[in-house]
């Protein structure tokens, strides 16, 4: 496997990792996006649940990473205005409808 | 004008401040793509116009336009992809500095929308791409190693960098602002 299609692990405390529910933290949080984003097999996905439910430290972590993914969303979203481009397009639309019969 | 024209612009051109935001993340805010995309989609939509079933969601079908447009122009230009450099420091999560003082995440919440705008666009076409089909457009894993015909290892490793990285700029963007400590 290359670099390119590993992600790395992101050890998330200082104090090392604990283990609750047969998932040490360090295997939850290398798993917090797949995670996140739903993308892990159901088994694998709810051991993770059940961990986090449980982890003291990896419960906030991995809140925050979904508060972040939230607001990567809700404001990378954001619409954008272009009067250029308004004109352009009115200017376009009606001269397709001129050629159009 | 034509009632065709007038219903088009009822229905699709509500959504060109949507299309043209989103053109601007995908094409890394530069403004004469990002205008020529998203004309280009709103033409092919235009066109297809009777195809459209009113009643339907408009904004998904032209943001698929507008993404598939996007996607096609990347392939063809992307047919000698140049390599992606990677920077281990800036590719780990923000939280072991953060989560003392704020645990919640709320700290991005008091970062200006402009400059998450700015570091989504500024990120490498390799890594922006699949940040914006998945973290903006909540595209799948394996419907975007599909589109961008890359291994679905290599979209989860892109998205984790981009990710990342965005994380590690908004955290020095903060730093510097002062806004945390």
């Amino acid at each position: 496997m290359t670099h390119d299609e590993q992600p790395p692990g992101d050890a998330v405390s200082p104090e090392g990792g604990g283990t609750v529910d047969e998932l040490s933290c360090e295997e939850a949080a290398r798993s917090v996006f797949e995670y996140l984003d739903g993308e892990l097999p159901p088994d694998y996905s709810e051991k993770v649940h059940r961990h986090v439910e449980m982890c003291r430290r990896c419960y906030p972590y991995f809140s925050f990473e979904r508060a972040f993914l939230d607001y990567v969303h809700d404001r990378g979203m954001r619409p954008a205005r272009s009067a250029e481009l308004e004109e352009r397009l009115n200017r376009l639309l009606k001269d397709l409808d001129e050629r159009e019969p | 004008m034509s009632a065709k024209h007038r219903e088009f612009e009822s229905e699709a051109l509500v959504h060109m401040d949507v299309l043209y935001g989103l053109a601007m993340r995908f094409t890394g805010g530069d403004d004469a793509a990002a205008q020529d995309l998203v004309q280009d989609t709103l033409l092919k939509a235009y066109r297809a116009w009777d195809r459209f079933e009113p009643g339907t969601n408009c904004r998904a079908w032209l943001t698929t336009i507008l993404r598939n447009t996007f996607i096609n122009d990347l392939r063809r230009r992307q047919a000698r992809p140049a390599p992606v450099e990677y920077d281990e420091v800036a590719e780990r999560s923000v939280y072991p500095q953060l989560h003392e003082e704020d645990a919640e995440g709320g700290f991005f919440d008091r970062i200006v929308d402009q400059e998450v705008i700015r570091a989504i666009e500024e990120l490498p076409e390799d890594f922006r791409v699949p940040l914006v089909l998945a973290d903006l457009e909540g595209i799948g894993y394996q419907e975007i190693s599909e589109l961008l015909e890359i291994p679905v290892g290599t979209v989860k490793s892109r998205l984790f960098r981009a990710r990342r990285r965005l994380q590690q700029r908004l955290y020095r963007y903060a730093i510097e602002m002062g806004y945390i400590r």
